[in-house]
């Protein structure tokens, strides 16, 4: 038992290193500063924001970035920076929130296949199989078709995608660690499954998938602003970097603000995630770090 | 052990060239002009979804009909409203209810359906006139008696009354196409997406759906050829998608978005020429009266008092369109001066409080185009500012065409959708789309006025220009009083076209597309 009362200790200080290396890599710093950023402005939309994102003013349309709109304006006269917060707080929550909802599924479908007898395990790879085997456009096309375009919809393709990658690769740990000395000790203690697999085999396999979480991010942002460009995802007047980077192409031959307007958050967020995944990844398994 | 790659290329570095490479071809981006004279390449705004005169479904399907069966005649090329004969040597009114044909002898038909005969015209009227047909252009033909056949050549159509818009907007269009009768009930009675016996001045080789429609020549066409050799359709909804189609040189005619006018006219594309032609055609926003909350009256014209039109019209054609008064364009009779129920928000909350409509939502069905939902983002709006919260939904024009078709099962959910018609030059072809016979058909909003029809009808034979006027006045102010309607926009067309090419228009820009000639 002693072991699982001092694997936190362990925890804090592996993770106080692992942030103290992040600020030394320049490229993990750059990272960090991106993604800080971009959460920061997406949480605070409603301060920094100057005008109302949905508010209309035809004759104001297309305006040049300037004090007074700092993006400009869209082919509605909309105040183009503060669409751009108020999609940043879309295109996170979708992120984030289907990402972690994923992660949860994910693990615990990967550790019940793992662990579990052979039939259930044989089962749930089919149906892992089955939904990896669907093309991730051609999913969203066939949900929406059925249900709708809305935010809910977007989520819940996001989450039918990632569930399958996850599970995978925990089932994949978790049947490397079933038979481990440790796992088999807990086991002739008397620990029961659901303990062994929280207390012994879960801490032991998180780290790797965490880190494949924070590169599926900006997948899943993408995902969101493609569905939201082809109409597919959130529904006006609500702002979304995919819709505004549609705007954009609709008007691109009156005005470029917009697509730019659209486009570069989609780029630095991305950037930020990717990079950040990356400088975790070497941290925590440098030898990928020349790759 | 060092895992770096023996050539020196990181994924990183990978990553950063493409980039780097893909900025760079950004500025210099393809440029790629039409240069043969024998092909002309054209966009419609819909592709074919049948090619049967008395069931066409759009205009693109009517400019298509009209190249490949030769009609009774047609309109003219230019800017005045005049028709010209095309299967006909002679088409001449004996008295108001008697109009003489006599044939051109050289027109045959294509797949050995043999030559055009009087017979054949008497089959393709009465055929669309014929209620059990249930054509929806029947209304063209209202007045119809019959055909009597002459002789081979010649025949007389026999009217039971006096037909006022029989020269405009009935002989010059699509429905009075000249079909083969033999080929028709071979086919079962009703013609597809496949035209048989073709015999216009082009037949059309090649139909990929959602890609083109190529017409070719036809060769045994004997009087004025088409000034093409080949014309290719390619249907794209956007007209935004057609202007960038247009400038990478992949088009030598198109309609633009009205909100482009404006900067198309001030910077053309090089080789370019930008046209603005007046539009006939309406665009509105409809409201289903049998859909709930929509069969309160009151809402409907809460609705209608919710919605600024300036703003809308301004938001989606870039001040490039004015507002409209109604479905019929200035210039034509019957034409209004101004609504009956106009933007009034204060009056629109307080018919909504009385009748106690809180928290509605509603859904606005609008054809995916960058304009309409323009003009849906700014009414959604407005009816958020009234306290109604509308979803947008966007359609694409297969879809979009069949939503309120009673065949189908939307048209109970239907509830407000933006339409937009085109129009021929007589009132009458405005309205009658709007009858109780139209209910499910194309009247979507399912307005159901006796009085409307009545009317209708007396426009039909009234041939007094200031009667007429007031005719359809009334019939707007019905619509208006009905609440189902929120009248917009009549647009403007733009048309634009490379200068190596002269096109052959309507006087509202529509396509008369045996009448492109090279410059």
């Amino acid at each position: 038992m002693s072991e699982a009362v001092s694997e936190p200790a362990v925890s804090r200080g592996k993770t106080a290193r692992a942030a103290l290396r992040l600020l030394r890599e320049p490229l993990g710093a750059f990272a960090l500063v991106l993604v800080v950023g971009v959460i920061a402005a997406a949480v605070f939309a409603d301060v920094l924001a100057s005008a109302d994102p949905s508010k209309i003013a035809p004759r104001d349309r297309f305006m040049a970035p300037g004090m007074e709109h700092l993006l400009g304006t869209d082919q509605l006269g909309r105040d183009l920076f503060s669409r751009v917060l108020f999609g940043g707080r879309i295109a996170l929550t979708v992120a984030l929130g289907s990402t972690g909802v994923s992660l949860l599924i994910g693990v615990a479908l990967g550790l019940v296949a793992g662990y579990g007898p052979r039939w259930l395990d044989n089962l749930l790879i089919l149906l892992f199989d089955a939904i990896k085997s669907f093309p991730t456009v051609m999913l969203a096309l066939a949900f929406v078709t059925l249900f709708g375009p809305s935010l809910t919809a977007v989520v819940v393709v996001v989450v039918i995608v990632n569930v399958p990658g996850y599970a995978r690769i925990i089932r994949t740990q978790t049947i490397a660690l079933k038979s481990a000395e440790f796992v088999t000790a807990a086991q002739s203690m008397g620990a029961g499954t659901a303990r062994i697999l929280r207390v012994h085999i879960l801490p032991n396999v998180i780290g790797p998938i965490l880190i494949l979480a924070s590169m599926d991010i900006p997948v899943v942002i993408a995902i969101e602003a493609g569905m939201s460009f082809l109409g597919l995802g959130v529904r006006p007047p609500t702002p979304s970097w995919g819709a505004i980077l549609n705007d954009g192409f609709a008007n691109i031959r009156e005005t470029v603000w917009i697509v730019f307007a659209g486009g570069m958050p989609i780029i630095l967020t991305t950037l930020g995630f990717t990079f950040l995944g990356e400088a975790l990844r070497d941290i925590f398994d440098p030898r990928l770090k020349a790759r | 052990m060092s895992q770096t790659p023996q050539h020196g290329l990181t994924r990183r570095s990978l990553l950063a060239s493409a980039g780097a490479f893909g900025a760079a071809s950004t500025l210099s981006p393809r440029m790629a002009w039409s240069q043969d004279g024998k092909i002309l390449k054209i966009r419609s705004y819909s592709d074919i979804q049948i090619l049967d005169p008395s069931f066409r479904l759009s205009t693109p399907e009517g400019d298509i009909m009209t190249a490949i069966f030769a009609g009774l005649a047609n309109y003219t090329n230019g800017d005045e409203w005049n028709w010209r004969p095309v299967a006909v040597e002679t088409l001449e009114q004996l008295d108001d209810l008697t109009i003489a044909f006599k044939l051109r002898d050289k027109i045959g038909f294509t797949d050995g359906f043999g030559q055009m005969t009087a017979e054949d015209v008497k089959f393709s009227i009465e055929r669309v006139a014929d209620p059990a047909n249930e054509s929806p252009y029947a209304g063209d033909w209202d007045a119809l008696k019959e055909v009597e056949v002459k002789d081979t050549l010649s025949g007389i159509i026999h009217l039971k009354n006096k037909f006022v818009p029989l020269w405009s907007t009935t002989l010059p269009t699509a429905t009075c196409c000249i079909l083969s009768k033999a080929a028709v009930e071979k086919e079962g009675g009703k013609l597809g997406t496949k035209p048989v016996a073709q015999s216009g001045p082009y037949i059309m080789t090649e139909w990929t759906p959602k890609q083109r429609t190529i017409l070719k020549r036809n060769p045994d066409w004997a009087y004025e050829p088409g000034g093409y050799e080949e014309i290719q359709i390619f249907p794209i909804e956007d007209p935004a998608a057609a202007e960038i189609g247009f400038e990478a040189g992949d088009l030598d005619h198109t309609w633009t978005a009205v909100s482009s006018i404006s900067r198309l006219k001030e910077n053309p594309p090089p080789g370019g020429v930008m046209l603005e032609k007046p539009s006939l055609a309406y665009v509105w926003m409809g409201i289903n009266q049998d859909v709930p909350p929509f069969d309160n009256k009151q809402i409907r014209r809460a609705v209608q008092h919710a919605i600024d039109r300036e703003t809308v019209v301004e938001a989606a054609y870039f001040g490039a369109a004015s507002t409209s008064t109604g479905i019929i364009a200035p210039g034509l009779p019957g034409h209004r001066e101004a609504v009956l129920y106009d933007y009034d928000p204060d009056k629109a909350r307080e018919l909504l409080a009385a009748e106690g409509a809180t928290d509605l939502s509603v859904t606005l069905d609008i054809l995916n185009q960058s304009e309409r939902l323009a003009a849906a983002q700014v009414i959604q709006a407005n009816l958020a500012d009234v306290g109604i919260k509308c979803e947008i939904k966007q359609n694409d024009s297969g879809t979009f065409w069949t939503l309120g078709a009673k065949e189908g099962d939307y048209w109970n959910k239907l509830q407000l959708i933006m339409g937009r018609f085109s129009m021929q030059p007589d009132p009458s072809w405005a309205t009658v789309w709007f009858t109780p016979e139209q209910i499910g058909v194309w009247n979507w909003e399912r307005f159901n006025s006796q009085d409307f029809a009545e009317l209708h009808a007396q426009g039909l034979i009234e041939s007094d220009p200031v009667k007429r006027d007031e005719i359809y006045r009334a019939m707007q102010d019905l619509m208006d009083e009905s609440g189902c309607y929120v009248f917009l926009t009549h647009e403007v067309t733009g048309v634009l076209h490379r200068d190596t090419v002269i096109p052959g228009l309507k006087p509202n820009g529509e396509s008369l597309l045996p009448d492109f000639k090279p410059a």
